[in-house]
């Protein structure tokens, strides 16, 4: 075997090799991600002459037509009155009920309290698809099948276990003296909840929101199984149906409905990126 | 001064109102979480015991009969064995991909926040919204890969119409959707180790690899497992992207429990078939969590 003598030469091309190698997984990483985004914009700007006709990688000359046929579809606005406020009530009611349950994980110490933290995880591996076969029938029964009810429920139901998790470790990182501080003060448990460990997690609350609106936004299986009227229709679900009822595939107007409604979730998402990171890494997982 | 009978009542009256405070905060979770769903997973098996058809008058009990036609029916068999393979191929995939990515969103420098936001886009996209603009990537010849083909001279592909690429088209769909969150879950693991570890380990004369296979790797384990149970569980239960990417079609080829599931209950409205599908999901979710934790069982 012959051996290559060390020379500065190649330690140093050794070097720039070693520090370029990051490079290549990082450009995988962008392109693997944002590519098919990418390509669903850019084909939300072309005319559907162009998308048909000519093979351009770049809208030629972008236009958002597409985009005002998304607005002029029947029932669009309702639709988005209906995701949003679906999303924002369960996200409400989660984030309460949560709090309250990460408050009582988080300070007491009482018999079954990891069986029941383990039992409020279960139902996250189970399949949103399979509880929907049981639920309907329930659903059925009490006469709440099409209405915002019973999704505002089931979606508070499965948001709660994830935000409770979250929360749990935040408030169990507030400093004990400063809630004793407080009752010394003669404050309740309400009131040192409030204004003592609900300001100091704030960012696991930030966390666990934004969360429970993407989940409450991006939801499908639920919506498909306990809604039947046109009016009860969430954004995901006409997203669906759109497949059918354009007849003949209208890519820029899918494109552009899909880029609609991921657009709202995603500028929440970049706005509370910093808190978001770290509160899951930094609260959750330990 | 209290007399120790006073003292006893005011333990007693204290623990009550422990208790009572208890009941006020975890209620509303535990009517949540166990009333809703624990209700749906309990009904759920229980119905599977019964037949319980549209074209069946009455409920009547049949004990196991119905998991028995359920093991000797081809559609159930066949998609079982394509749920495994589409599990099998995201696990894979999508742990490479997301240890991968981990490492260099750890290792980067410059724009790390950026980066990190674009590993996750993935994730805040609705599973509806990913099959279409997956669909869009693979179909007709307006496609990206299929303009890539024709540019190097191939021919376009049907890739949704046959069978097996169909398969592997919704496996990598899946893998981009739902890999990003075990990329940060893998990040917050590495972001948690002690730097201090390699200085000592460079300072043995230790190599990157063998870092990597005795600090990194140990240090991590929790976050594999984890990691492997987000992959599989959200694989095993994928019903958002398929549906709206193939259907589930073409034939029954990407017809995976959770879609099969579905069909039982809403096409066929055999609700008692679809809830025994419903319960040997649950157990194979729970098989492959109690392997994980043991496989990754601190040591």
């Amino acid at each position: 075997m012959i051996r290559v003598p060390a020379s500065p030469v190649r330690d140093r091309a050794l070097a720039i090799a070693r520090r370029n190698l990051v490079w290549l997984p990082l450009l995988l990483l962008l392109v693997w991600s944002a590519l098919p985004l990418l390509w669903s914009l850019a084909a939300s700007l072309k005319t559907p002459l162009e998308l048909y006709q000519s093979r351009s990688l770049l809208p030629e000359q972008p236009t958002l037509g597409n985009y005002g046929r998304v607005f002029a579809w029947p029932g669009f606005w309702r639709y988005l009155f209906n995701s949003s406020l679906l999303a924002l009530a369960s996200t409400a009611f989660a984030l309460v009920i949560s709090s309250l349950a990460a408050y009582g994980f988080a300070r007491y110490a009482f018999r079954f309290r990891n069986l029941l933290l383990v039992l409020i995880l279960v139902p996250r591996i189970l399949p949103r698809a399979s509880l929907i076969v049981p639920l309907y029938q329930l659903v059925e029964r009490f006469g709440l099948l099409d209405t915002y009810a019973v999704l505002t429920i089931t979606y508070t139901a499965t948001a709660v276990p994830f935000a409770t998790w979250i929360l749990a470790g935040f408030f169990a990182a507030v400093p004990r003296e400063l809630e004793e501080a407080a009752a010394i003060d003669g404050a309740t448990i309400a009131q040192r909840l409030w204004w003592v460990v609900l300001p100091i997690a704030a960012p696991g609350l930030i966390t666990a929101a934004v969360f429970s609106l993407r989940e409450a936004w991006n939801e499908f299986p639920f919506a498909l199984a306990f809604t039947t009227s046109q009016e009860m229709r969430t954004l995901p679900y006409q997203l669906f149906l759109l497949r059918d009822s354009v007849g003949i595939q209208d890519w820029p107007l899918m494109n552009a409905f899909t880029i609609v409604t991921i657009l709202p979730i995603l500028l929440l998402y970049l706005r509370f990126e910093r808190h978001i990171v770290s509160g899951l890494t930094s609260g959750a997982l330990k | 001064m209290t007399t120790p009978l006073e003292h006893r009542r005011a333990v007693r009256r204290k623990r009550w109102g422990t208790a009572l405070t208890l009941f006020v905060l975890l209620g509303p979770a535990v009517v949540m979480v166990i009333g809703v769903l624990g209700y749906a997973v309990v009904s759920g098996a229980i119905t599977s015991l019964f037949r319980v058809e549209v074209w069946t008058l009455g409920t009547p009990f049949v004990g196991f009969e119905n998991y028995q036609r359920l093991f000797r029916s081809a559609t159930f068999v066949n998609s079982l064995t394509r749920s495994l393979i589409f599990v099998a191929g995201t696990i894979v995939l999508g742990i490479v991909l997301s240890m991968g990515f981990a490492l260099v969103l750890h290792a980067v420098r410059w724009g790390r926040g950026l980066f990190r936001a674009i590993a996750l886009i993935p994730y805040l996209v609705s599973g509806v919204a990913a099959a279409v603009m997956w669909r869009f990537l693979f179909t007709g010849d307006t496609s990206l890969i299929n303009m890539g083909l024709i540019a190097a001279g191939q021919q376009a592909i049907p890739w949704l119409a046959r069978p097996n690429l169909a398969l592997v088209v919704v496996t990598l769909a899946n893998v981009w959707f739902i890999s990003p969150f075990s990329t940060l879950i893998l990040l917050g693991g590495l972001q948690g180790i002690d730097p201090q570890l390699y200085e000592a380990a460079k300072i043995d004369g230790a190599r990157t690899h063998q870092c990597f296979k005795h600090i990194t790797l140990p240090s991590i384990a929790p976050m594999m497992a984890l990691s492997f149970m987000w992959l599989s569980f959200a694989s095993f239960n994928m019903f958002d992207i398929i549906l709206p990417l193939t259907g589930g079609g073409p034939g029954r080829a990407t017809e995976v429990l959770a879609v099969h599931m579905y069909q039982l209950a809403f096409r066929d409205l055999n609700y008692s078939t679809a809830s025994a599908v419903m319960v040997v999901l649950l157990v194979i979710n729970v098989a492959f969590s109690l392997a994980y934790l043991r496989l990754f069982r601190p040591r």
